[in-house]
């Protein structure tokens, strides 16, 4: 073996290592979140302005393997509307034109509780970077947290977008050192700047920690607080052809 | 059909189907104010001012889909009307997991567009309507197909209807052929009918990079529109181009160029049109918009801003419409000169 394949050696090995262990890390994350491939998730989100509900919104969104989702909105001011979710690729269908609708990765950033918040639940397929010190875990603001939380050593985590049609470019991830549980996130645009804080809250479910509370608090708004509650998060295989565009139109999902 | 009829309907299946069935309800107020050019050559027999009031009924109960209004439609200077409507009444089947079948009434739109929407043989709407109540469904008998990439929808509209005196009331047989390749969103329709013989179009939609989609699409008529001799017009095609940029702001801008040869003899306007739009999203429900028609051929142009402000289960949209340019032109001779309208809308359940 040539000395210079001996130094590439040295130099990559260290790097692929590190790249694996991140992914397992990030994969460990998503466990919290999702813990089958297929699933289907009831979620109830609660919009806050200056502290005081405003608005609540109900979706069920449809998880499968692949980077594919399909969010329906149950709320009685969004009934009928979906959004659908294949890799990069994105379509909204309005109950009044009742057309399935090609949207660009900056649309679904748009509304109140921004679907790629909702319909989004894993970071291991979507993010590479690197674990880029140990810290105290942050603690929540006064207000975003439900209990006090306990003095943890969290891993910090510097993550980049590896696939295009990512919500967010860039994320920092806080995650417990000792159980692999996300605690916190900064979540930034293309851009550049910070869009949003989120905060993961952990509940035993069937024996096992799961996370059933995200709060996001948004830079842009700064007023706004929106608390995401995962009702209920079943294995589910919806059938592979409810994910097609043109079928958006017709698959009501009620016996899914 | 008569608005007790309607409801009578929607109430018995709902009391039927009333374990498993999702049902929900809606009322809507729409008051618009008309201001009338009476510099326009055009007949005026319009009120100035009216309303739409609409009692709203959505019933879904597995693949049986019903949408109803009750409409109460004030004017000035005449009786309150009461109208029943069946928007939708439908069921959607399934043969195998890949093959579906549907007949009813039904909402079915296939096109591509923002302002025109050529490849929309089945559902044809009028896109540049102020303040439009929900769509009406048309009558038909579908099979669909889909897969993974690919759907394909055959249809049969107004089945034993015959000829019809418009488009939207002709007998017709349509296809429309979706399928997603490398990203880009591909559209096929056939249609063949009583009043335009054969159409067939294609479109497509692209996404590019996070914030920019561009489409396009064309069709071809067999027959123009019909004359006021009755005759028709010789073959004619529809186009449509646009781009659309959203930045992660919340702010768009759509700008969007027609050909439609439909517009000079059916609402008296040029083939040509160029539609400019502003739109913004405050990610809180407010979202305010802008956007400019101009009709090159003519120096026409319609200027139209509104905004909507959704809150928990209520809607609010407040906009305004204005027609004129250079002397002469179909919109600046139009009979309306100025619209204003607003519309409230409840969710009850």
């Amino acid at each position: 073996m040539s000395e210079r394949l001996l130094l590439a050696l040295l130099f990559i090995a260290p790097a692929a290592l590190a790249a694996d262990s991140v992914t397992a890390l990030l994969k460990a994350a998503d466990a919290f979140r999702l813990p089958a491939e297929s699933v289907r998730v009831e979620t109830h989100v609660e919009l806050y302005k200056n502290g005081t509900l405003d608005k609540e919104r109900l979706y069920t969104v449809y998880v499968r393997p692949g980077r594919r989702s399909l969010v329906l909105m149950k709320s009685p001011s969004e009934i009928g509307q979906k959004v659908l979710l294949l890799a990069d690729q994105f379509w909204l269908l309005m109950p009044e034109s009742q057309r399935p609708l090609r949207i660009t990765p900056s649309q679904k950033l748009l509304g109140e509780a921004s679907t790629g918040d909702i319909a989004t639940m894993t970071w291991s397929d979507d993010y590479d970077g690197s674990v880029t010190d140990e810290v105290d875990c942050p603690q929540p603001p006064s207000g975003v947290s439900e209990a006090p939380a306990k003095a943890h050593r969290c891993l910090h985590l510097d993550l980049a977008q590896a696939r295009n049609g990512v919500t967010y470019a860039r994320v920092e991830l806080y995650l417990d050192k000792a159980s692999k549980m996300p605690v916190k996130s900064d979540l930034y645009v293309g851009s550049g700047k910070r869009a949003k804080e989120a905060w993961y809250f952990g509940t035993p479910v069937d024996g096992q920690l799961r996370i059933m509370t995200m709060v996001l608090l948004d830079d842009i708004q700064p007023n706004r607080r929106t608390v995401i509650r995962y009702r209920s998060i079943v294995p589910k295989a919806a059938p592979d052809e409810f994910f097609n565009p043109a079928a958006l139109v017709r698959n009501p999902l009620t016996d899914w | 059909m008569p608005p007790r009829l309607t409801f009578a309907l929607i109430g018995m299946l709902a009391a039927i189907s009333a374990g498993a069935a999702e049902i929900h309800g809606a009322i809507t107020v729409a008051p618009e104010f008309i201001t009338w050019n009476t510099a326009s050559p055009y007949d005026v027999d319009t009120p100035r001012r009216s309303s739409r009031q609409d009692i709203e009924l959505k019933l879904q109960d597995g693949g049986f889909n019903a949408q109803g209004i009750l409409r109460q439609q004030i004017a000035e200077g005449h009786s309150p009307e009461y109208h029943g409507i069946a928007n939708q009444f439908y069921y959607d089947g399934t043969l195998s997991p890949e093959l579906g079948w549907t007949a009813g009434k039904k909402v079915m739109a296939w096109g591509v567009g923002f302002g025109f929407k050529p490849l929309d043989v089945i559902q044809r709407e009028n896109r540049r309507a102020v303040n439009p109540p929900p769509l009406s469904g048309v009558p038909l008998a579908a099979v669909e197909r889909f897969s993974g990439t690919d759907a394909w929808t055959i249809a049969w509209t107004r089945p034993g209807q015959g000829a019809g005196e418009s488009d939207d009331r002709d007998s017709a047989a349509a296809l429309h052929w979706y399928r997603l390749v490398d990203g880009d969103d591909l559209h096929g329709v056939l249609r063949v009918s009583h009043r335009r013989q054969l159409e067939a179009g294609v479109g497509a939609t692209r996404v590019v990079g996070d914030e920019w989609s561009i489409y396009s699409a064309a069709l071809y008529q067999g027959r123009g529109p019909m004359r006021a001799d009755g005759s028709f017009a010789g073959a004619a095609i529809k186009a449509v181009a646009g781009a659309q940029w959203t930045g992660e702001s919340g702010t768009s801008v759509l700008l969007e160029a027609w050909d439609d040869p439909d517009a000079p003899l059916a609402a008296g306007t040029p083939r040509e049109n160029v539609l400019l739009r502003l739109a913004w999203d405050d990610r809180d429900g407010c979202k305010p918009y802008a956007d400019l028609l101009v009709t090159p051929r003519d120096g026409g142009r319609v200027l139209t801003v509104g905004a909507s402000w959704e809150g928990n289960r209520q809607r609010f949209t407040l906009g305004g419409r204005q027609s004129g340019g250079r002397a002469g032109s179909a919109y600046a001779e139009a009979p309306s000169k100025r619209i204003l309208w607003a519309e409230w809308r409840l969710a009850i359940f």
